[in-house]
C-alpha cells in the first residue's frame, strides 16, 4: 500500500469524498468535498431548506453550522495523521460571527494546526460569501491509535487507488 | 396575521401555553433531526428529547450518532429552553458554543436538560447536559452564550 502521506491530492479528495458519503447525515444533506491540500480540507453543503433555524426570517440553524465544522475539521483529521486512525471529537468550541441565510450554499475549509500523540487540533471556518465568515471553529480530537481503528479502514477509504498507482 | 418569531403577539402566546411545538414548526433544522420536547418527570420545566434515527448517524463502525447533530440538538434545547426561562418574550441569537464530549451517543433516544446560568439584559448563558439511559452517564456536556433580542427589532436583518 502507498504510506498515506505520499498519497496524491485527487486520491485525497476521492478518499474524504468516500468518507464523507459513508455518513448518513451528511450524505444525505449532500455534502461536497471540494478540494483536499494536506493539512488543508474545503467542501460545499448545497443549500437545502431544511437548514434553516427560523423559516419566517430565513435564517440557518446555528447546530448545522457545528455539525458541518465537526465534520470539516474532522475531515481534515484524518489526513494528516502519519496513517489512517479513527479519530473521535474531544471538544468543539463554536464562535457565530453572523447568521447564514436562506438559498445559499455553505463552504466550509478546516486546517490542522498540530498533531501530538494523544490529540490533533484544528480549525476551520465557514462562509457563504467569500470575505464574510459565518463562523469559526476550534475542534480538538482523540488520536485512538492504529490498535482501536478497525482493520480495513485506510483500504475502504482508497479503495480501488493502488490498483492503477 | 404573520406567525413566526419575530411577530411579537403569536411569540407572547405561544410562550404563555408552553407551546414549544408551535415554535419547532419554524425549525426545520430540529425538525429534521426529530427533537421534540417532553415534560420533567421529575420537576416543573422541560426536557428535550432527539428521535434515534439513520439519517443522524456519524459513525457507522459503532455505529454512533453525529456528534454535530448531538450539538445541533442541544443547540436547540437551549435555545427553547431560553425562550421560556427568560423574564419576558425575548428572542436569543447565538453567540458562542463549546460541547465536551464525553462518551459515544449511540443510536437510541438522547435527553438533554438546560440550566440558564445567568440572564442578564443583554447576555445569557446556558449549560446543557445530554445522555441516553441514565442522566448520571452524560454523552456530552455543552455550555452556550446568546444575545437577547427584543422581537420587534430583527437584529440580523441586514446582517
Amino acid at each position: 500500500m502507498t504510506p498515506d502521506q505520499d498519497r496524491s491530492v485527487e486520491a485525497w479528495r476521492q478518499a474524504l469524498t468516500r468518507f464523507v458519503t459513508v455518513i448518513p447525515h451528511t450524505r444525505e444533506l449532500g455534502l461536497e468535498v471540494l478540494t483536499v491540500t494536506p493539512p488543508v480540507v474545503t467542501m460545499r453543503l448545497p443549500w437545502c431548506d431544511d437548514l434553516l433555524g427560523d423559516s419566517a426570517r430565513g435564517l440557518v440553524h446555528g447546530g448545522v453550522l457545528t455539525m458541518l465544522l465537526d465534520t470539516v475539521c474532522g475531515s481534515a483529521v484524518l489526513c494528516a495523521l502519519p496513517a489512517l486512525e479513527v479519530c473521535p471529537t474531544l471538544d468543539l468550541r463554536v464562535d457565530h460571527y453572523r447568521p447564514g441565510v436562506v438559498g445559499r450554499d455553505i463552504f466550509a475549509e478546516a486546517r490542522v494546526l498540530r498533531v501530538t500523540a494523544p490529540v490533533v487540533f484544528t480549525e476551520g471556518t465557514l462562509w457563504q460569501e467569500e470575505g464574510r465568515p459565518l463562523a469559526r471553529g476550534i475542534g480538538n480530537f482523540v488520536r485512538l491509535g492504529p490498535r482501536n481503528t478497525p482493520p480495513g479502514f485506510a483500504e475502504a477509504l482508497f479503495a480501488g487507488e493502488d490498483d492503477h498507482a | 396575521m404573520r406567525e413566526g418569531f419575530s411577530d411579537v403577539e403569536w411569540l407572547a402566546r405561544t410562550r404563555a401555553e408552553g407551546d414549544v411545538e408551535a415554535w419547532l414548526a419554524w425549525v426545520p433544522y430540529a425538525r429534521r433531526i426529530g427533537v421534540s420536547a417532553i415534560p420533567d418527570p421529575h420537576a416543573d420545566g422541560l426536557l428535550y428529547r432527539l428521535a434515534p434515527s439513520e439519517g443522524n448517524v456519524g459513525n457507522v463502525l459503532l455505529p454512533a450518532l453525529h456528534g454535530g447533530v448531538v450539538a445541533a440538538f442541544m443547540e436547540t434545547a437551549a435555545t427553547l429552553d431560553l425562550m421560556l426561562a427568560t423574564r419576558i418574550p425575548r428572542l436569543p441569537h447565538i453567540v458562542d458554543l463549546s460541547i465536551d464530549y464525553l462518551r459515544t451517543a449511540r443510536v437510541a433516544p438522547t435527553h438533554a436538560r438546560c440550566r440558564l446560568l445567568r440572564e442578564g439584559r443583554r447576555m445569557a448563558n446556558v449549560q446543557v447536559s445530554a445522555w441516553q439511559e441514565d442522566e448520571a452517564v452524560p454523552v456530552a456536556t455543552a455550555r452556550l452564550h446568546f444575545v437577547l433580542a427584543d422581537p420587534v427589532t430583527t437584529d440580523h436583518a441586514d446582517a
